[in-house]
């Protein structure tokens, strides 16, 4: 495929902050045969540049107090580009294939959520006359908040005109072992491609992608896949604990109790039985499951995870109304 | 295993289909294996799940599915006239039903029986099996829950006078159902008389449908096992279950919710297994701090759960399958208990 044909077929990718997220979505498209050519990385510290530099030969990667605009905005020549390297304003991966910048079609916010609003806000004019789709994968920041963030610079009342579409993904740590779940949504104005794009990118890390109708089920998103893998670490350490007490040793708790876990989910995707339908299946009436089963009940174990994933959820809009900021 | 073993097992229900259909779906071949199973509407069930898949039922279905059909073991031409003959005139006596689209009438001897019945039967099972058991020597595997190896063999014993050097060794296995999908997880025990060998082979049985089997080396730590694996899959179902009702709960759709929880815990799985490959990888403890910030959302609901006693909760329920899986020893392996009558 041609170069042209490349860039036709695949989106200009740039990634506005380099960490650990962004590098496994961007691993994993790469890996799937996203040209490396297509995509540009911006990330402020110079160790993890190299870092990316050497994980991926050839990757543009850019920083400094000129980068985020690079990678977006694109250089009108490489004329430019060197200045801008003189001048101290970018500096680049000196092993990337090219000094080609054209203007970025999908700008992904990969920043932490604390530092979004000024990064979008410094970008806020390159970003409305370049028009590319926003998909950001920050914790806690509504897409009217980003938006905002996007008109700043504009005399009030004329915020909408022309701000490109917001998507915004809830993803999780296991996408850095391509086991992801996430949850998206997109702003009204994004158009059925939009949506394309970001799924597809999402599923380079994601086996399970879903979209959500309203925004605020992001943050039930957070409260299930967003954290829930933790609640099955901590669920793997209780039972690596009962195997150990109960005399078994260590490891070899760990590992059957790890499997399990696999086996379970992986049991529970193929199946077309519901959960509760799975579990009886494998209870017999007083044995030692049914055993332990009345025991979790007994103990309230339902509620107990219902009211962790509702705290979760619950302080996701706790945060979302802190990080989003007044409207002024 | 160059040549796949004949197997046998004995009862058809959930946890011996798991591990059949497992190993069909690894390429075991559907002729080495047959089912002796009671209950005609699941011996239908299987016959449609498996074509071709030799199902018995009836009084004599387990003797056959051991001993394989009488003239076989007397002839050297397994698909004699004579086995058919007599595999028919068990038919036409109604001693036995087989699966009407299976392969063959042919019944050689099983070289592995694997006891996959309830706890409660197995003692009348096996001594009922004990002189075929005895004559044809094959590697018996159980996967009962809460029997011990010294019980089955004092019930293969029962009603001779067999010395135990005369009796297969058994092996105890307790294997998870997502054997099925080839995910199982199983921990085994083999008393000292097993060889080498035979060992082997019911490792590698196992192995063909869990990447993770373990053995222990004292017996009681299968009632461990089954408070960790044997029954694991059901507390991990529960959780889920529970995760996928929050979500509902919460506004969510269901099957968004149940998409995104199983495929969480799935992930959590994934990442947890790559840690304990890598040397010096990291505990359950520390990938759960590394995704914990303080004060964010992981941290709200992690505290929820702690302050909510999980802990302690899933140490009881293991222990209470542990417990359960010892007073099923102690109930079913008695030596004062006098036999169950069939």
């Amino acid at each position: 495929m041609t170069q042209i044909q490349q860039q036709q077929q695949h989106a200009r990718l740039a990634f506005i902050g380099g960490g650990n997220m962004a590098e496994a979505i961007l691993g994993g498209l790469l890996a799937c045969g996203y040209p490396l050519s297509q995509c540009v990385v911006s990330e402020p510290i110079q160790d993890r540049c190299q870092f990316l530099q050497s994980k991926y030969p050839g990757l543009q990667t850019l920083s400094g107090p000129y980068a985020n605009h690079l990678a977006v905005n694109g250089s009108t020549s490489s004329d430019d580009t060197s200045s801008l390297i003189t001048s101290g304003s970018v500096q680049v991966n000196p092993t990337a294939a090219s000094a080609d910048f054209s203007p970025a079609q999908v700008v992904i916010l990969a920043v932490k959520p604390q530092v979004l609003r000024s990064v979008v806000e410094d970008l806020a004019e390159t970003i409305r006359s370049r028009s590319p789709l926003v998909i950001s994968i920050a914790a806690g920041i509504e897409t009217s908040a980003i938006t905002r963030f996007m008109a700043s610079g504009l005399p009030e009342g004329c915020a909408s005109v022309n701000l490109p579409p917001v998507i915004r993904v809830m993803p999780n740590t296991p996408a850095l072992v391509l086991e992801g779940a996430a949850g998206m949504y997109a702003t009204a104005d994004a158009t059925l491609e939009h949506r394309q794009v970001a799924e597809s990118l999402m599923a380079a890390v994601s086996k399970q992608v879903s979209w959500v109708e309203s925004e605020s089920l992001i943050d039930t998103v957070t409260g299930i896949s967003g954290s829930g893998p933790a609640y099955f670490f901590l669920m793997m350490e209780a039972m690596e604990e009962a195997g150990v007490a109960l005399g078994m040793d260590r490891e070899t708790a760990k590992a059957l109790t790890i499997q399990t876990c696999l086996g379970a989910a992986k049991m529970a995707q193929l199946s077309t039985d519901d959960l509760k339908t799975l579990r009886i299946k494998v209870t017999s009436p007083q044995g030692t499951t049914d055993a332990a089963i009345k025991a979790f009940e007994a103990g309230g174990f339902r509620e107990l995870v219902q009211k962790g994933v509702a705290a979760a959820d619950a302080r996701s809009r706790t945060l979302a109304k802190e990080l989003g900021g007044a409207k002024l | 295993m160059a040549v796949k073993s004949r197997l046998a097992f004995i009862g058809g229900g959930n946890m011996a289909e798991a591990i059949l259909g497992g190993l069909l779906a690894s390429g075991y071949p559907l002729s080495q294996c047959v089912v002796s199973e009671p209950m005609q509407a699941r011996c239908e069930f299987l016959y449609k799940k498996y074509p071709g898949l030799q199902v018995l039922s009836g009084p004599e279905a387990n003797l056959l599915a051991v001993n394989g059909s009488k003239s076989s073991s007397a002839s050297s031409s397994p698909s004699s006239a004579g086995s058919t003959t007599s595999v028919q005139t068990m038919i036409s006596e109604g001693s036995i039903h087989v699966n009407p689209t299976a392969a063959s009438l042919d019944y050689p001897e099983a070289e592995v029986v694997i006891l996959a019945v309830k706890p409660q039967v197995l003692r009348s099972v096996v001594s009922h099996l004990g002189p075929v058991l005895r004559t044809k020597q094959p590697l018996v595997i159980s996967i009962a829950a809460g029997i011990e190896t010294h019980a089955i063999a004092r019930f293969m014993a029962e009603g001779s006078n067999f010395l135990p050097s005369e009796l297969p060794p058994v092996i105890r296995v307790m294997p998870n159902t997502p054997s099925l999908v080839l995910e199982g997880a199983a921990g085994m025990y083999a008393t000292t008389d097993a060889t080498e060998s035979q060992r082997n082979i019911a490792e590698s049985l196992l192995r063909s449908v869990s990447p993770e089997v373990a053995w222990v080396e004292r017996e009681s730590l299968i009632d461990t096992v089954t408070g960790i694996s044997g029954s694991g899959p059901a507390y991990f179902f529960l959780m889920m279950e529970a995760m996928e009702d929050a979500g509902v709960q919460l506004g969510m759709d269901r099957e968004t919710a149940r998409q995104l929880t199983i495929q969480t815990c799935l992930g959590a799985a994934k990442m947890a297994q790559d840690a304990t490959k890598v040397e010096g990888g990291d505990t359950l403890k520390t990938l759960r701090e590394k995704v914990t910030s303080p004060k964010g959302t992981t941290d709200a609901a992690i505290r929820t759960f702690e302050a909510g006693g999980l802990r302690d909760l899933v140490f009881k329920s293991v222990a209470a399958a542990d417990a359960r899986s010892k007073s099923l020893a102690a109930e079913l392996g008695g030596v004062s208990t006098p036999a169950t009558k069939l």
